[in-house]
C-alpha cells in the first residue's frame, strides 16, 4: 500500500509540475506583452517596469523565469486581474467556493438518483423500467445544458415562479463571507433572518442544481447498468441463481459490492465533466462562480486572470481525480497492482 | 405552442393560484404569529437591476453614465442642482449663491448641520463646511492639492469643458461661505457645477486617508452625504448602499439599496419578472410588450437629452477624408435602423443636439443612398472600398438600446458599397477605456446630456480638449469648431449663443465626424409598489425618494 | 457458443451484415440513423435549398411567427427574426456549421486518433511510457475546458473552435483506440500470426484492424455528439462561432433578447441541436448493442 501511495505521490507531484510549466508556457502563448502577462500591469512608468522586470527576471533565460514563476505560485501571488485591477488570488479564493458548492451538490444528487436508477435498469434487464429509465437517460445525455437551463427557467422562473433565476441568494440577505460556501456561512451564522435566509438560498441552489446534475446523472445510471450487468454475467450469480436466490437477493448481497467499485471512480471522474458544464450554468443563472468569471476574463482578454483560473481549475480536476483513484484503490486491491503508465 | 408558451409567460398568476393557494393559506395560517416578526427581520431594501459595474466610486473622474446613474446621487449631493421641470438652479448644499457684476466672481453661501456618512472605516467630526468644497474643486486643477495627481489627474468631464483652465482661485470667506474667481466670464459655469459630477467630498476623510497613506482607497470606499452610504462591493454581484441616518434633507430613505448588477438586456427583464429586481434600467424595446402585460410592473417612459452616434475615427486614414466620411453616413438605411433597433421608441436625429433642446436647428441629414455613397467613395480613392472595425457598445442605453443589432444592420448596409466591417465588443468599461485609447476605426456610441445647456452636446464631446481627455469618440480636433464653442459660452445673450450654436451643429454635418442617428426615450421598468423613483430628462439615476408600498 | 447447425448458411454471412441484421432489429436506432443521414445530407445541401440567403433582411417582415399563426407569412415558414432574416433558411444553414463542422472534427479525430492509438499500442518502453502519462495528464481536463483554454489562446472564433475541439478531443480516442489495439495484440490468434512470420505492418492492417473498425465507428458517434454539444456550447458562449454566422449555439444566443416575443428563434435551434445530439447518440447506441449482441452469439 505504501509502495501504492509513493507512486500517486509522485505522480501527483509530476502533474502539478506539467501543469504549472503548461501555465507559464501560456504566458507566451498569449497575445500581448510578456510583462502584462505575467504581471497585469499595464501603463507602467520606466522605474515600475524595471521593478517588475527585476520581480519576474523577464531578463534571465527562461529556466530562472520558470523558477520565479514556481516561487510566486506557491506564494500566492498570481499577478493581478487587468480588468479589476485586484489580485487573481483574491479572486480566486472568492469564487471557487461558490463553484464547488454547485458541483459538490450535483455530484450529490448524481449519485443520490443515478445509481438506484442504474440498479434498477439492471435488475429488470429489458422489461419496461428499464426501457423507460434508458430512453430517459438517452434523452437527459443529448439535451444540450444551456437549452435545458433555458427550458426550466422559462417553466419554472418566469412561468410558475417558484424559482428565483439567478445569483447564490436574495441579495438583500447581507451574508458576510466566512468560508464563501453559502449554506455553510448561513449555519455558521446561526441561521440569521429568522432561517429565510437558508431556505432563500435552497431556493436559489434548485435550479442549477437540476441542471448541472443531468449529465453526470445519466452518466452513473448508464454505467452502473453495464457494469452491473457485466456482474451478473459471471459465473459466481449464475452459481447463487443456481442455488435458488431471489434478485433481491442476489444484486444486493452478491452483485452490488462488485458492480459499484468501478462506479466510485467513474463519480470522481465526473467532477472534471462538471466543472465544465457548470460553466455554462453560472454563466445562465449568473452564478458568482468562478467559471463564469474565466469566460468573463476570455472576452476581456485578461490574461492574468485566465491564466489563474485555468491553473485552479485544472488543480482541482486533478486532485479530485486523485481523491477518487485513491477511495477506488482503498476499497479494490486488485486495482493498486497496476502500476501507471504501463501498457 | 408558442401561444401556450407565450400565455403562460404573461399570466402565470393564473396557473399557480389553483394550486398554491390553499397550501400557501395553510401555512399562512400555521405560522401567522411567527410572520410578522420575519418580515421585520427580513430588511427593509430595494433591488436596483443595473447593466454594468461602477468604474469609481467618485463622479468626479468618470463620465461613464452606467457608473454615475449608480453612485452620483445616492452617495453625494452637489452645491447646486437643475431642476427637471422649470430648468432653474436650485439649492442643495449651498442655500443661497450671488454673481457679480462683471461675472467673474461667484459667491456660495453653504448649508449648516450637514452630517457627513458615519460607517465602519469612517467616522467624521465636523459637519460639512468650506474646507470640504474647497478640497472638492481644488483637485481639480490646483496641482498642490493633495489628491490631484491620484488617478493619473483625470477629471474628463471638467477638463473636457475647459473648467479646469477656468477657475483662478477658491476662497473661503468664512466657515460657511465659500468664492469662486474665475479668470473669464462663462455662461455655463453654473449649469456645470450643478451637473453629477460637481460633487462635494469630505476633506476630513481626505486627510485621514492621506494620514494612513491611502489615498488609493479614497475614490473606491467613498464618503459623502448622500441619503445612502456604501457598504460593499462585490464585482459583477452587487453594491450594496445602507441608508445615511442623519440625511439633512428627508429621513424616509429605504434601510437597503442593492444594485444586481446584470449586463445581459434580457436577463434582467426576466429577474423584473420573477421580482427579484425592483427596478430594472433600460430594458429594451423589445421586451416592453412582455413588462407591460403585467399589472405588478409599471414602465415609465420619459423624453430624455440624449444623442446617439456613429463616430469615426478622423486621425486614422482612410477616415481622415472627409468624403470617406460621407460616403458611410450616405450608406446607412436610417429607417430600417429606427424600426428594427428603436421599435419606433426614439426620434430620427436631425442634428446633434435632440429637438427639445432650445439651441436646435434641423440640418440637412444624409440620406439612404448607396449610389452616392459609392460615387463619394470613388471620388476619395477607394472604388473597391476597404476593411474596417465597427465597435460596438456591449451594454444598453437610452441613445442606443441594441448596438449589436445596430451593428449588424450597418454591416449589411455596408457590403452593398464594397466595404467590409468586423464588429468588435469588449467589456463595457474595458470598452470605454480602448476608445479612450483610440484604438477603434469607427464606433457606434452616444451621449446623454448631463445639463440641459447646450454646450453638454459639444465640449466635453467633440472639443479639442476632450481628444487629450479620450472622450472624443472621432479623435476630432478642429480650432474652428472650438472657436465657435468658445464664442457661445464667451456670452450671455441667448440669441448669440444660439446663432454660434447654429453654426457648430451645421459645421458638425459639413465635416461628419459623426454621424447623429437618434436620440432615444428613457425607459425604467419598476414594481408597481415602488414609489418615488423619478426619471429625469438629463443627468443621473436618483433614488433618493424611493420607497416601497405593500404589495 | 454457436449452435450447431447442419445447414449453416446464417451463420456464414459477413461480420457486417449480421451487425446490419441486429441493428435494423432496433427501430429507434434506425430512426437515429435517418434522421442522421437527413441532417448529413441538409449539411451538405443547404445553401443550395434555403429559401433565402442568411444575411438577407427582409425590412418589411420584421419578427413574423411561423406560417400556421395567425400572422403568419407563408413565405416564411418559420417566421423572420428581429432583422427580418429568414429563419428557416438561417436554421438550415446552421446545420452546415454545427452538424458539418462536428462531422469534419469529428473524423479528424477519429483519423488523428486511430494513427497515433495504434503508434501508442505497438510500441513499447520508455517512449510508449512519456506519451501515456501525457495523456493521463490530458484525460484529466474535460474537453470543453481545453478547448476553452485553446480558444484562449488563439482567440474567439469558428475555426479555432474546430481546431480547438479536435485538440480536445483527441487524448481521450487516442487512449481508446490505444486500449483497443493492447487488447487485440494480447489475443492468440496475433500470436499465431506472428508466429507464422507476420510482420508488424502485416498484423495490424490484416489482423488488428478489420477487428477493431467497429468499434472505431462507436468512437466516431461518441467523438461526434461531443464536438456537436461543444461546438454549441462554445457558440452559445460568444467564444465560438461569432454572428451573423448561423451555427446554432450563437443563433441561440443571439436570439435570447427576443424570448418574450419571439421565443421560436429560441426554441428552434435548440430544438434541433437536441435532435442531431439525439439521433447521433442514437446510433452509436444501436452500434454498440448490436456489437455486443454479435459477440454475445
Amino acid at each position: 500500500m505504501l509502495d501504492y501511495l509513493l507512486r500517486r505521490f509522485s505522480l501527483l507531484i509530476f502533474m502539478l509540475f506539467a501543469l504549472s510549466a503548461f501555465t507559464f508556457g501560456l504566458n507566451y502563448l498569449f497575445p500581448g506583452d510578456l510583462l502584462t502577462n505575467f504581471s497585469g500591469q499595464v501603463n507602467t512608468s520606466f522605474s515600475q517596469s524595471q521593478m517588475l522586470e527585476e520581480k519576474y527576471r523577464i531578463n534571465d533565460n527562461v529556466l530562472v523565469q520558470y523558477g520565479a514563476f514556481l516561487g510566486r505560485l506557491i506564494e500566492g501571488d498570481w499577478g493581478v486581474s487587468l480588468s479589476s485591477g485586484q489580485t487573481v488570488f483574491s479572486h480566486v479564493t472568492l469564487l471557487l467556493p461558490a463553484t464547488l458548492e454547485l458541483c459538490f451538490y450535483a455530484l450529490f444528487m448524481a449519485v443520490l438518483i443515478g445509481i438506484p436508477a442504474g440498479i434498477i435498469t439492471s435488475a429488470y434487464h429489458k422489461k419496461w423500467p428499464d426501457k423507460v429509465i434508458s430512453t430517459l437517460t438517452l434523452l437527459g445525455f443529448s439535451i444540450p445544458v444551456f437549452w435545458l437551463a433555458l427550458l426550466l427557467i422559462m417553466v419554472f422562473c418566469l412561468g410558475f415562479g417558484w424559482f428565483p433565476m439567478s445569483g447564490r441568494i436574495g441579495l438583500l440577505y447581507e451574508i458576510p463571507a466566512v468560508t464563501n460556501f453559502m449554506l455553510l456561512d448561513i449555519w455558521l451564522l446561526g441561521f440569521p433572518y429568522g432561517g429565510q435566509a437558508f431556505v432563500d438560498a435552497l431556493h436559489h441552489l434548485a435550479l442549477p442544481t437540476i441542471v448541472l446534475a443531468m449529465y453526470p446523472t445519466t452518466v452513473l445510471t448508464r454505467f452502473t447498468r453495464d457494469s452491473m450487468l457485466n456482474v451478473l454475467e459471471q459465473n459466481y450469480i449464475k452459481t447463487a441463481r443456481a442455488k435458488g436466490l431471489n434478485r433481491r437477493q442476489i444484486i444486493l448481497d452478491h452483485a452490488l459490492r462488485n458492480a459499484l467499485l468501478p462506479v466510485i471512480k467513474q463519480i470522481g471522474l465526473q467532477f472534471s465533466t462538471l466543472i465544465t458544464l457548470a460553466m455554462v450554468t453560472e454563466v445562465i443563472f449568473s452564478w458568482p462562480g468562478v467559471g463564469r468569471w474565466l469566460i468573463d476574463s476570455i472576452y476581456q482578454r485578461d490574461y492574468p486572470a485566465i491564466q489563474g483560473g485555468l491553473l485552479a481549475v485544472s488543480m482541482f480536476v486533478i486532485f479530485a481525480n486523485m481523491l477518487a483513484d485513491l477511495t477506488h484503490s482503498m476499497l479494490d486491491p486488485v486495482s493498486r497492482n497496476q502500476s501507471h503508465g504501463k501498457v | 405552442m408558442v401561444t401556450a408558451m407565450t400565455d403562460l409567460l404573461t399570466n402565470p398568476k393564473r396557473y399557480i393560484t389553483h394550486l398554491w393557494l390553499p397550501a400557501i393559506s395553510l401555512f399562512v395560517t400555521a405560522c401567522s404569529d411567527v410572520k410578522p416578526v420575519e418580515n421585520a427581520s427580513k430588511t427593509q431594501g430595494i433591488v436596483y437591476c443595473a447593466e454594468a459595474n461602477p468604474v469609481s466610486f467618485n463622479p468626479q473622474v468618470t463620465t461613464t453614465g452606467s457608473t454615475i446613474d449608480i453612485i452620483a446621487n445616492q452617495l453625494y449631493n452637489s452645491l447646486i442642482s437643475i431642476d427637471p421641470v422649470t430648468a432653474e438652479f436650485k439649492p442643495e448644499l449651498a442655500t443661497q449663491w450671488h454673481i457679480s457684476e462683471d461675472g467673474k466672481k461667484i459667491t456660495f453661501k453653504l448649508r449648516e448641520g450637514v452630517e457627513f456618512h458615519s460607517t465602519d472605516y469612517f467616522t467624521p467630526t465636523r459637519t460639512m463646511n468650506a474646507d470640504d468644497v474647497i478640497f472638492s474643486f481644488s483637485r481639480l486643477f490646483d496641482v498642490y492639492n493633495p489628491y490631484h495627481f491620484v488617478h493619473d489627474a483625470s477629471y474628463p468631464y471638467f477638463q473636457s469643458v475647459g473648467m479646469d483652465q477656468l477657475i483662478r482661485k477658491i476662497v473661503k470667506v468664512d466657515n460657511h461661505t465659500v468664492r469662486f474667481e474665475l479668470f473669464s466670464a462663462e455662461s455655463s459655469l453654473l449649469s456645470n457645477i450643478a451637473t453629477d459630477f460637481a460633487v462635494i467630498l469630505s476633506e476630513e476623510y481626505a486627510m485621514h486617508r492621506a494620514s494612513q497613506d491611502q489615498k488609493h482607497l479614497f475614490d473606491n470606499m467613498p464618503i459623502g452625504t448622500g441619503p445612502y452610504k456604501y457598504k460593499n462591493f462585490l464585482r459583477d454581484n452587487l453594491v450594496r448602499f445602507h441608508k445615511h441616518e442623519n440625511y439633512w434633507k428627508h429621513d424616509y430613505a429605504v434601510d437597503q439599496l442593492v444594485y444586481d448588477i446584470t449586463t445581459n438586456n434580457t436577463t434582467r427583464i426576466a429577474k423584473m419578472l420573477t421580482k427579484e429586481c425592483d427596478i430594472t434600467s433600460h430594458p429594451s424595446a423589445t421586451q416592453l410588450e412582455a413588462l407591460s402585460a403585467r399589472k405588478d410592473i409599471v414602465v415609465d417612459k420619459a423624453v430624455n437629452l440624449n444623442v446617439g452616434y456613429w463616430a469615426f475615427n478622423t486621425e486614422k486614414p482612410p477616415f481622415n477624408n472627409v468624403l470617406v466620411r460621407k460616403a458611410l453616413a450616405h450608406s446607412i438605411d436610417f429607417d430600417k435602423i429606427m424600426q428594427a433597433v428603436f421599435y419606433g421608441n426614439g426620434i430620427a436625429a436631425k442634428s446633434i443636439l435632440p429637438p427639445s433642446s432650445w439651441a436646435f436647428s434641423a440640418q440637412q441629414m444624409p440620406v439612404y443612398d448607396p449610389e452616392k455613397a459609392k460615387a463619394y467613395l470613388t471620388e476619395a480613392g477607394f472604388p473597391n472600398g476597404f476593411e474596417m472595425t465597427l465597435w460596438a457598445m456591449p451594454v444598453s442605453r437610452i441613445y442606443n438600446p441594441n448596438a449589436r443589432k445596430m451593428a449588424e444592420l450597418i454591416q449589411s448596409d455596408l457590403r452593398q458599397i464594397g466595404i467590409r466591417t468586423r464588429i468588435v465588443e469588449f467589456e463595457w468599461n474595458t470598452f470605454i477605456e480602448r476608445i479612450g485609447r483610440h484604438e477603434h476605426d469607427s464606433v457606434l456610441l452616444g451621449w446623454a446630456a448631463d445639463t440641459p445647456d447646450p454646450d453638454n452636446f459639444f465640449s466635453p464631446l467633440l472639443s479639442c480638449t476632450a481628444t487629450f481627455t479620450g472622450k472624443n469618440p472621432a479623435n476630432w480636433c478642429n480650432p474652428e469648431f472650438d472657436l465657435l464653442l468658445t464664442q457661445a459660452l464667451d456670452t450671455n445673450e441667448l440669441s448669440m449663443r444660439k446663432k454660434y450654436y447654429l453654426q457648430a451643429q451645421a459645421m458638425l454635418i459639413e465635416e461628419m465626424p459623426l454621424v447623429p442617428i437618434a436620440h432615444g426615450v428613457r425607459f425604467q421598468a419598476r414594481g408597481a409598489n415602488i414609489e418615488g423613483a423619478q426619471l429625469r430628462p438629463f443627468g443621473g439615476v436618483s433614488l433618493a425618494n424611493v420607497r416601497k408600498g405593500e404589495q | 457458443m454457436a449452435k450447431f447447425s447442419l445447414y449453416s448458411e446464417e451463420s456464414n454471412r459477413s461480420p457486417l451484415s449480421r451487425l446490419w441484421r441486429t441493428f435494423k432489429a432496433n427501430h429507434l436506432a434506425l430512426v437515429g440513423l435517418w434522421m442522421f443521414i437527413g441532417l448529413t445530407l441538409l449539411a451538405m445541401t443547404a445553401p443550395l435549398l434555403a429559401p433565402y440567403g442568411i444575411d438577407q433582411q427582409h425590412s418589411d417582415a420584421l419578427l413574423l411567427p411561423p406560417s400556421w399563426h395567425d400572422e403568419g407569412d407563408v413565405h416564411f415558414i418559420l417566421g423572420t427574426d428581429d432583422l427580418g432574416r429568414d429563419v428557416l433558411s438561417r436554421l438550415m444553414n446552421g446545420a452546415t456549421y454545427t452538424f458539418g463542422l462536428s462531422i469534419i472534427a469529428a473524423l479528424m479525430t477519429t483519423i488523428f486518433g486511430v494513427v497515433l492509438g495504434t503508434l501508442a499500442g505497438i510500441n513499447r518502453g520508455f517512449k510508449s511510457s512519456i506519451l501515456n502519462h501525457l495523456l493521463d495528464i490530458t484525460l484529466a481536463i474535460p474537453s470543453l475546458l481545453l478547448a476553452i483554454i485553446i480558444i484562449a489562446i488563439l482567440g474567439p472564433g469558428l475555426l479555432n473552435t474546430v481546431w480547438a475541439i479536435i485538440l480536445a478531443l483527441l487524448p481521450q480516442h487516442i487512449h481508446s483506440v490505444r486500449n483497443l489495439v493492447v487488447e487485440e495484440l494480447n489475443k492468440d490468434y496475433v500470436g499465431a500470426y506472428r508466429l507464422d512470420g507476420a510482420s508488424r505492418v502485416h498484423i495490424l492492417f490484416r489482423g488488428i484492424f478489420p477487428n477493431i473498425y467497429e468499434h472505431i465507428v462507436v468512437i466516431f458517434t461518441l467523438a461526434l455528439s461531443t464536438a456537436i454539444l461543444d461546438i454549441a456550447a462554445l457558440g452559445f458562449l460568444k467564444l465560438g462561432a461569432q454572428p451573423p454566422t448561423t451555427e446554432w449555439g450563437a443563433m441561440l444566443a443571439e436570439n435570447l433578447g427576443l424570448i418574450y416575443i419571439a421565443p421560436w428563434t429560441v426554441g428552434l435551434p435548440g430544438a434541433l441541436l437536441f435532435l442531431s445530439v439525439l439521433a447521433t447518440n442514437l446510433v452509436g447506441d444501436g452500434l454498440r448493442n448490436a456489437l455486443q449482441a454479435r459477440k454475445a452469439t
